[in-house]
């Protein structure tokens, strides 16, 4: 699901002149949308490394996803999948004082759980079934082939959340909808959004908090059946 | 979870929240709900960006949490040398500090006040003051005429004024910029030491 689709549904009545949202391409969005160089990345990796280790399961619950897809280029079976994707936060919590921030943090993941993938295999004689370079990181699609193993009913489950999510979306007040739209999709700063908006960057955080608290809140059942 | 909290963990997913945020955020006594929250939030994101959902059934988070509870004694992070280097100073910086807040409270309380001789309390007009006698003590073995002109002259409505600033100004300090020790320091050094 992307922006545009939303818009070309008539589900959302934006003010394009206003908020400038009709000039979004889906590629944009998604590079602008990943930016590699977290701030909070750094800032939780360094609670980490200061030994707070519920900074570290944030980072685990942000970047789980992506790493299980990355993981499945190489490995087919969704249990061994979900082994190595834990083998390489393991990995990750016992070397992060050897991550120097010369890359982003998704990048120097990224590559543990290439190795780790690599590893599992060599250590099993097969060649590896796919390759990854560090360098793709940002860019690949990495929901692909978590999709390609999903089980039909967690695809029609998916597909009932996205329908819901696009429902949640179209029913927010245009003021919320506005900010959390151009922050999702176009990625802007708050700063960026309240120039955009006129309106201080205080409201602009409000405003997103409450667009995300709305939507969660539509989807709560769905969410909660999904979220083990 | 109040709604400040999870308007910084929203902030948080958007790499806007600062840094005394995320500490503050960290430091809350649910982190199971905080953790809860930013998982839903990270799940609507995917979907809106992947087209991926939790219904994918990627969850190692609890598992993750569980080894590294097993293991959290004998295998923490590695540390690498110059994080050892750095961590050698800690120790020494804090006691150094330690010692200088108790010297400086020490200071401040009259902790000298049994080596005050009997002359110079003797030689001290301002003991005839309400609560001279303490500050006469403080002061006995530094620079005892200085003390006198600056509290000579008070009457009881005035020093009961003096006492009302100095506390007000002591509660004010640790109320405000965490700077409290100084302000109470003051306030038993004019009021002798209780």
């Amino acid at each position: 699901m992307n922006h545009q689709k939303l818009v070309s549904a008539g589900k959302l009545a934006m003010k394009p002149e206003r908020t400038g949202i009709s000039s979004m391409a889906p590629d944009n969005d998604q590079k602008q949308a990943e930016q590699p160089d977290s701030q909070t990345d750094l800032q939780l990796v360094r609670k980490v490394r200061n030994g707070e280790r519920a900074a570290f399961d944030l980072l685990v619950v942000k970047y789980q996803s992506r790493v299980a897809s990355i993981i499945s280029r190489y490995v087919y079976d969704s249990q061994e999948v979900m082994d190595l994707t834990q083998e390489t936060f393991i990995k990750a919590y016992r070397a992060i004082d050897r991550f120097r921030g010369d890359s982003a943090f998704y990048t120097w993941l990224y590559r543990i759980a290439v190795n780790t993938a690599k590893n599992h295999l060599e250590s099993r004689n097969r060649r590896p079934q796919g390759s990854a370079d560090s360098a793709e990181a940002e860019n690949f699609d990495d929901g692909r082939r978590l999709r390609d193993i999903a089980s039909p009913e967690s695809l029609l489950q998916r597909d009932q959340l996205q329908v819901e999510l696009s429902n949640a979306i179209a029913g927010l007040p245009e003021e919320l909808r506005s900010a959390f739209l151009l922050r999702e999709y176009d990625g802007l700063s708050y700063e960026d959004i309240a120039r955009i908006l006129e309106c201080p960057i205080g409201t602009v955080r409000s405003r997103i908090f409450r667009a995300r608290d709305a939507v969660d809140r539509h989807l709560g059942p769905l969410l909660n059946h999904s979220v083990t | 979870m109040d709604d400040r909290l999870r308007e910084t963990l929203s902030a948080m997913m958007d790499d806007e929240a600062d840094e005394l945020s995320v500490r503050r955020l960290l430091s809350h006594e649910d982190q199971a709900g905080i953790r809860a929250q930013w998982q839903r939030w990270q799940g609507i994101h995917d979907l809106m960006h992947r087209g991926q959902s939790p219904a994918d059934g990627v969850d190692v988070s609890m598992a993750v949490r569980a080894e590294l509870d097993g293991c959290a004694r004998s295998q923490a992070p590695d540390k690498s040398p110059v994080h050892e280097v750095s961590r050698r100073w800690q120790w020494p910086a804090v006691a150094m500090v330690a010692v200088a807040l108790v010297v400086g409270f020490g200071a401040g309380a009259g902790w000298e006040s049994g080596e005050v001789s009997p002359d110079a309390l003797a030689s001290a007009p301002v003991a005839e003051l309400p609560g001279a006698e303490a500050v006469s003590s403080v002061v006995a073995g530094e620079d005892a005429p200085v003390q006198e002109v600056a509290l000579q002259g008070l009457d009881d409505e005035q020093w009961e004024y003096m006492s009302r600033y100095l506390l007000e100004h002591a509660q004010h300090n640790s109320v405000g910029a965490g700077q409290g020790s100084m302000g109470y320091a003051r306030l038993v050094s004019a009021n002798g030491g209780y």
